[in-house]
């Protein structure tokens, strides 16, 4: 047995010491000192591994991290969306959802570019837009959100109109091993997903993802349809169909300075109401196919200056059923690809300046027209096609500098040029400062234009009965000035106010041509401003883990000196988080939206205002770590309230949807 | 209400965030790589002892509590805008690199600081002692020793055993260093490197120190082919190190305090990164005896505490 003596000497290379107050057990202290290094294990530290920071705070943005989404019990991307200030979130006819964003929104919401690990998802050529496949995106692998409101062309290129979506997903280093989670709800809602990451000696690393979602829809009430106002038969009164059922895989594997990256989406629905006048019943059935594949490497010519390579392939089709009367249908699809590749040079001058500039080509291709109609289904002849094959070829350059002249002061200046064999070139600049006057307290200033290009479909779009395409169609345009201040008055406390003020022109959009008909034309424009607040405070000491945030927006969108129908004007989020200790913490939401007045002609009365509270409990790293669980329940005092259908279906009134809902989740790490 | 009516209501804001504003002092931001790990959470726990007698204000961010810990602290950082960073370990300094832009940082806790990327406005105290000093006192303690035998990992030691081998070289002692890529790889890389040395030193290397395992298996071999072993830490005494001079925790926190005491008053060339003030030197005779050791008695006042076989 080993005993120990303490001496008094000290050496003359010993400066002091406090070693003897330690009463551990000599085991003890091994482990102690075992855990500490495998906490220094886990890190690898080299110069070349610390990623550059670029600063965006000239724009405004919203980041909701994987904490938020777990907290607030979020079942998929819309529900992490319709928190976010100047967002909100519709049903339409079809069955997706439409993205409002700083008032404005569109059936397609083209005018939004949803990004995954920052490459764009609009694959669909035909209709453009991303909601078709991801507006349910399941959020369990989801890192974070970032939302950038206001044009992002000078960056991004085309259709970053109004808004830039990127949802970061989990890499090999945040998996670390295999993931589990399952969720069940309301209108026999599932959700599983399975991941898996490992990070390996020789630089190589990998991530997968598999999610699976199925649910029945909200079987909303349908009163009316344009048959049975008239005593005809037909399938209402009923509820609608808008079954959903999605599987996705994605995966991102690395080598050195290699990245091989992509996600594939299979996504089966039914619809919310259909594409006529009449209910649609569960024989209308929409099958969508997406995915995208992308290399790239970024090449270190010297500390300073760095080169980002990527080649990328994109897919989209659909195949789609949709009942057009009680015995009639109609089948039609499409086959969209784009194919491209860019590089990007990142210039470090100094510490105090970044410039950074691009090139990118892609080739744009639609083909395997699919246009069928008959009175079965699943026995239909080929009728002439609605739409065209097309090919379309675009570049573009860009050059942006961020610059600190000031240690409190950023200046921003970009530009981006793009050219299109269809339309031509179109120019947009972006540029504005972040300026910290005094400590804690930023103003921010911005200016820039964007563009959105025509999609396949608003140019070609032929043999369709009440609407046509028009290949002369030049891009949207948008000018948008916004100024805000960021500050930081107390400790925990973040207060933010922006006013914006955005200019639409050549909005591409539906003109009469003859009785019934119409084509698509750039006409029009739209004016919208408003003011954005937003506030979070986060508690400390024994209630870290705790916050309360609230976001308010005033928003007018006038056009033709009419507010856009459909849009409030007022909308706020009201969220408090309650964190008993470190495991559990409940979570509650409200949402009030104002009430949203008709389209010109459309004699209903306004759709009314709704006040929604969304209530959870969240449980966290129990069992030495490995689980995480919620529950949650959605408009929790069942309220009725509707979402505007348009003016063409009139006679239904409104959108009635989901009552009071409850979704259940299990998260496990191994 | 109209717009012009809430950009009043903005401008009114304004002035009165403003306001509040200018009652503000000065912070610092702690960030724990993991406070369950008890060196990291020793250091702090001395750190700010010394900032409460300074009067400092202080945050804390634990990494280990936070499932996004890097989109928490970067929303941190800009909230709290705090005046400089202390770092406690390299999870901690890594992340509060990419996120810190012009703050000063302070670093501590930090296996091999040397492979950090350490540039202008960062500060640190070692985690290791200065091997110069160890080896001036391994050479008093055994005169006859000339060559001395260490595994490493290059990815988190390389620059550490660099640096111990240029030192070794000016003192006249040959280091003789074997690179393993996995634990998997101690048993065979000890029975070439052992027949090669007259003692084998322990360094604070992550991967041959991966488990208890990997401990034992380095006193065996050792014990086996009857090669003494030297130890950073006292904590391999119990296993049959006859050595160990161990960097005092305690010290190394409120040195850190210090540190930002005088970095605060810019009272210390940006760059500095100290060796920890405080060691203690174990001497296990118990161990010595057995092997037949024999050692400069002279060298006995130099040591604190002297580990002897029980009865």
């Amino acid at each position: 047995m080993i005993k120990y003596i303490n001496t008094s000497l000290i050496g003359a290379l010993i400066l002091n010491s406090a070693a003897f107050a330690g009463a551990a057990a000599p085991n003890d202290d091994l482990e102690k000192e075992l855990a500490y290094l495998a906490a220094e294990r886990q890190v690898v530290v080299t110069a070349s591994k610390i990623e550059e920071n670029v600063d965006k705070t000239v724009a405004t943005t919203t980041v909701i991290t994987q904490d938020d989404i777990a907290h607030i019990g979020a079942r998929n991307l819309l529900d992490v969306l319709r928190l976010v200030p100047g967002i909100g979130i519709t049903q339409t006819q079809f069955g997706w959802r439409e993205i409002e964003v700083r008032g404005v929104k569109t059936l397609a919401s083209e005018k939004v570019q949803i990004m995954l690990n920052g490459h764009p998802l609009d694959h669909n050529l035909q209709n453009a837009g991303s909601t078709w496949v991801y507006d349910d995106l399941p959020v369990d692998t989801i890192k974070r959100v970032e939302v950038v409101r206001g044009p992002g062309s000078a960056l991004y290129g085309a259709n970053a109109f109004l808004a830039v979506i990127n949802i970061i997903t989990q890499d090999a280093k945040d998996l670390n091993g295999l993931q589990t989670s399952a969720g069940w709800g309301s209108f026999d809602t599932q959700q599983y997903r399975a991941s898996w990451g490992k990070q390996f000696d020789n630089s190589a690393e990998a991530a997968l993802h598999f999610n699976f979602t199925d649910t029945n829809g909200i079987n909303s009430p349908i009163p009316d349809d344009s048959l049975s106002v008239q005593g005809l038969n037909s399938s209402a009164p009923g509820r609608s169909q808008l079954t959903e059922g999605r599987y996705d895989l994605e995966w991102q594997l690395g080598y050195q300075d290699f990245k091989l990256d992509g996600r594939y989406i299979n996504k089966k629905a039914g619809t919310f109401y259909g594409i006529a006048s009449i209910l649609s019943d569960s024989r209308t059935q929409q099958d969508y196919n997406d995915y995208f594949l992308r290399l790239s490497r970024t090449w270190k010519i010297k500390d300073n200056f760095t080169v980002d390579t990527q080649i990328f392939h994109d897919f989209f089709s659909y195949d789609n059923i949709w009942q057009t009367e009680p015995n009639q249908f109609i089948r039609n699809g499409v086959q969209d690809t784009r194919t491209g590749g860019e590089i990007q040079a990142n210039y470090h001058i100094s510490d105090a300046q970044t410039l950074i500039s691009g090139f990118s080509y892609a080739k744009e291709q639609q083909g395997n027209l699919i246009d069928e109609a008959g009175s079965d289904p699943a026995n239909m002849v080929p009728v002439p096609f609605t739409t065209e094959e097309r090919i379309r070829r675009r570049w573009g350059v860009y050059l942006e500098d961020v610059w600190d002249p000031l240690k409190n002061l950023r200046l921003t200046l970009g530009a981006r040029y793009d050219r299109y064999n269809d339309f031509g070139g179109t120019f947009n600049p972006r540029m504005g400062f972040n300026w910290e006057f005094i400590k804690n307290y930023s103003l921010k200033f911005s200016y820039g234009t964007a563009y959105r290009a025509p999609a396949f479909g608003e140019l070609g779009l032929a043999n369709n009965p009440v609407l046509l395409g028009n290949p002369a169609l030049k891009p949207e345009e948008v000018k948008t000035f916004e100024t805000g201040i960021i500050a930081h008055p107390v400790a925990g406390l973040t207060a933010q106010a922006t006013y914006y003020h955005s200019a639409i022109n050549q909005i591409i959009s539906r003109v009469p041509v003859q009785t019934a008909i119409s084509r698509y034309d750039n006409n029009g424009s739209v004016v919208a401003e408003g003011v954005e607040l937003e506030t979070r405070y986060d508690f400390d000491g024994n209630l870290q883990g705790s916050y309360v945030s609230a976001n308010y927006v005033l928003q007018h969108s006038i056009q033709l000196n009419r507010q856009l129908a459909d849009v409030p004007q007022h909308r706020a989020n009201l969220i408090a988080n309650w964190a008993f200790d470190n495991t559990w913490s409940s979570f509650a939401h409200v949402l009030i939206k104002d009430s949203t007045s008709r389209d010109l002609g459309d004699m209903r009365n306004d759709v009314p205002g709704y006040a929604l509270l969304d209530v959870g409990l969240f449980g966290k790293s129990m069992f030495n770590k490995k689980v995480d669980i919620s529950f949650n329940v959605y408009n929790l005092f069942d309220k009725r309230y509707y979402d505007p259908a348009p003016a063409s279906l009139n006679f239904i009134g409104d959108y009635q949807m989901a009552g009071r809902a409850f979704f259940g989740h299990v998260s496990l790490k191994f | 209400m109209k717009i012009i009516n809430f950009c009043k209501v903005l401008i009114l804001l304004t002035t009165f965030l403003v306001s509040t504003g200018f009652a503000q002092s000065n912070k610092i931001l702690i960030i724990n790589s993991d406070n369950s790990v008890f060196r990291y959470e020793t250091i702090a726990i001395e750190f700010k002892k010394v900032l409460q007698q300074n009067a400092y204000q202080w945050i804390e961010f634990n990494l280990n509590s936070h499932v996004d810990a890097e989109v928490k602290l970067k929303q941190l950082i800009l909230q709290e805008n705090p005046e400089f960073i202390y770092c406690i370990g390299t999870k901690a300094y890594s992340l509060a690199r990419n996120h810190a832009e012009n703050r000063k940082l302070l670093f501590s806790a930090a296996i091999n600081w040397r492979r950090l990327d350490v540039s202008e406005g960062t500060y640190g105290v070692a985690n290791e002692l200065s091997p110069a000093q160890e080896i001036s006192l391994l050479r008093y303690f055994f005169p006859a020793i000339k060559n001395i035998g260490l595994l490493y990992n290059d990815k988190f030691s390389r620059e550490y055993v660099e640096t111990i081998k240029k030192d070794a070289l000016a003192l006249g002692i040959n280091i003789v260093n074997q690179p393993i890529n996995d634990a998997q790889e101690i048993s065979d890389a000890l029975n070439e490197l052992l027949p090669k040395i007259e003692l084998f030193w322990i360094i604070s290397d992550p991967v041959v120190l991966s488990s208890k395992a990997s401990v034992q298996q380095i006193f065996q071999s050792a014990k086996q082919q009857k090669k003494p072993v030297y130890a950073y830490s006292d904590v391999y005494i119990e296993q049959g190190a006859v050595m160990a001079i161990s960097a005092d925790l305690a010290t190394i926190g409120r040195q850190s305090a210090n540190l930002a005491l005088m970095m605060d008053k810019d009272k210390v060339p940006e760059g500095t990164v100290q060796s920890p003030a405080g060691s203690t030197v174990t001497l296990n005779k118990c161990a010595l005896d057995a092997l037949q050791l024999g050692f400069n008695q002279d060298a006995l006042d130099s040591v604190n505490k002297i580990v002897e076989c029980g009865k």
